[in-house]
């Protein structure tokens, strides 16, 4: 209080002046028409740029809040797209249950998977069996045994689970095996690294007889519990019929290159639980 | 202040009011802007030496809310009034004697410091309120160079012969 006073009676001609000039400022511009409408025009070209300003930096500030949003709405928008491929099973699968609501029917999908987004921090291509680990574990409910995919193809498939972290073995690895099919054909097989090159896989026991073109899509088939149905794998770079085999031999080149795998998705089928008891069960009959 | 300032002050500002609201004002709008001569600065400027800044500040405010009345320009000669109360300070305070002032002299009026410092103070004082004057009434920099500054400088020789007219009549010392 005693500050203040000091303040008013060194600068008090100023503050009488700034207080005054301000109530001035006030009068002619409520008062006076012309003036009135130069403020307002003023303060409508200032303030918009003020205010753009000041929002560009703040859009600035919050990059890093942005990202991680975005992060997140891209494992909700890619679990969408993982699972509205279900939609096109028929009505008396059990994936889809029949809800009458009040007169319409509708159908109602039970979502197969769940996306979690993850970076990858570490990732070798060069050894015989490669391993990458990723900044999602346990806690976020990252399991074993789930797949891990990019938006563009397939990533590995974790095998060990820390709190915080995961190990997956990339698909550069012997014995990752993702269960592949060609798209437009009902036929699937094995897609595998064979070693050497790290952006080709090949794809076994398709049979010799199916019309294999480069450049056909190959997609996840609808037998894996590790990726998405339809998931892009890659595309077909030869094929050719091996002597003495009933078999055709297809070089994929992969759609996304295993060495600049960067934002990926660690998927998680909710009934691989229920199938891998039922696989089980086959072997105990 | 002392009460015995008071009346004449009071007289001053009731006459250069009056004098401004129903002559000048008249006479600056017959002319669009031309003919601008502000006399009421000079009771902002014969205020006493010895008052605070802050009184001189509010006072300086007053009277050209009181012409702003009668004018119809709502905070326009306020704003001048309550500058040239501040400048009026730094003025004074730059071309106070050797010594300071000493009290003797009341108001700083030709009768009490001569013309020649008379007319230093009062054109600088003059320059300030002028300039702030029409840049108020115009209310936007496009205007400086094609309105404000032409009828500043017009309003300023005008109004500075009009201040010379009536400080040789009335002569003031308090």
């Amino acid at each position: 209080m005693y500050s203040i006073i000091q303040l008013f009676i060194r600068h008090g001609g100023l503050l009488t002046l700034v207080v005054l000039e301000v109530l001035c400022f006030f009068l002619i511009t409520s008062y006076n028409d012309p003036q009135r409408q130069i403020s307002s025009a003023s303060w409508l070209k200032y303030s918009g740029t003020v205010l753009n300003w000041k929002s560009g930096w703040l859009d600035y500030l919050s990059l890093k809040d942005e990202n991680i949003r975005l992060r997140v709405e891209n494992a909700r928008l890619q679990t969408q797209i993982a699972n509205s491929r279900l939609i096109e099973v028929p009505f008396q699968d059990t994936l889809v249950r029949k809800v009458l609501a009040d007169t319409l029917e509708q159908k109602v999908i039970r979502p197969e998977y769940v996306l979690v987004g993850a970076r990858v921090i570490s990732n070798t291509i060069g050894a015989r069996d490669n391993w990458m680990i990723i900044n999602r574990g346990k806690l976020d409910g990252v399991r074993p045994n789930s797949g891990v995919i990019t938006r563009s193809g397939v990533a590995g498939v974790v095998r060990q689970v820390s709190s915080h972290f995961a190990l997956v073995m990339s698909v550069l690895h012997h014995q990752t095996k993702v269960s592949a099919a060609l798209k437009g054909h009902d036929y699937f097989g094995s897609l595998v690294w064979e070693g050497g090159n790290p952006q080709y896989m090949s794809l076994s026991d398709i049979p010799y007889h199916v019309p294999v073109q480069p450049k056909d899509t190959v997609v996840v088939s609808n037998y894996s519990l590790l990726f998405p149905e339809g998931h892009l794998a890659g595309i077909v770079d030869t094929a050719y019929r091996m002597a003495g085999s009933n078999f055709l031999y297809i070089r994929v080149k992969l759609s996304q290159n295993p060495a600049n795998i960067g934002d990926v998705y660690v998927v998680t089928n909710r009934y691989a639980e229920q199938i891998n008891q039922l696989q089980q069960a086959v072997k105990h009959e | 202040m002392n009460s015995s300032y008071f009346l004449p002050n009071f007289w001053r500002f009731a006459g250069l009011v009056a004098a401004q609201a129903i002559i000048l004002s008249e006479v600056a709008l017959t002319a669009e802007g031309y003919c601008n001569i502000l006399l009421y600065p000079l009771f902002i400027l014969f205020l006493p030496i010895q008052i605070p800044t802050p009184a001189a500040v509010s006072l300086g405010f007053l009277v050209g809310l009181a012409v702003d009345i009668f004018s119809g320009h709502l905070g326009v000669n306020a704003s001048a009034g309550a500058l040239s109360g501040y400048a009026r300070a730094a003025i004074l305070h730059r071309f106070a004697p050797r010594g300071g002032f000493t009290g003797k002299e009341i108001i700083p009026s030709p009768a009490n410091f001569g013309w020649r410092w008379f007319l230093g103070v009062a054109a600088i004082f003059y320059a300030i309120h002028v300039f702030w004057y029409f840049s108020m009434a115009y209310f936007a920099p496009v205007y400086l160079l094609e309105k404000i500054l032409p009828q500043a400088i017009l309003g300023w020789i005008l109004s500075m012969l009009v201040v010379i007219i009536y400080t040789r009549l009335f002569h003031p010392k308090v």
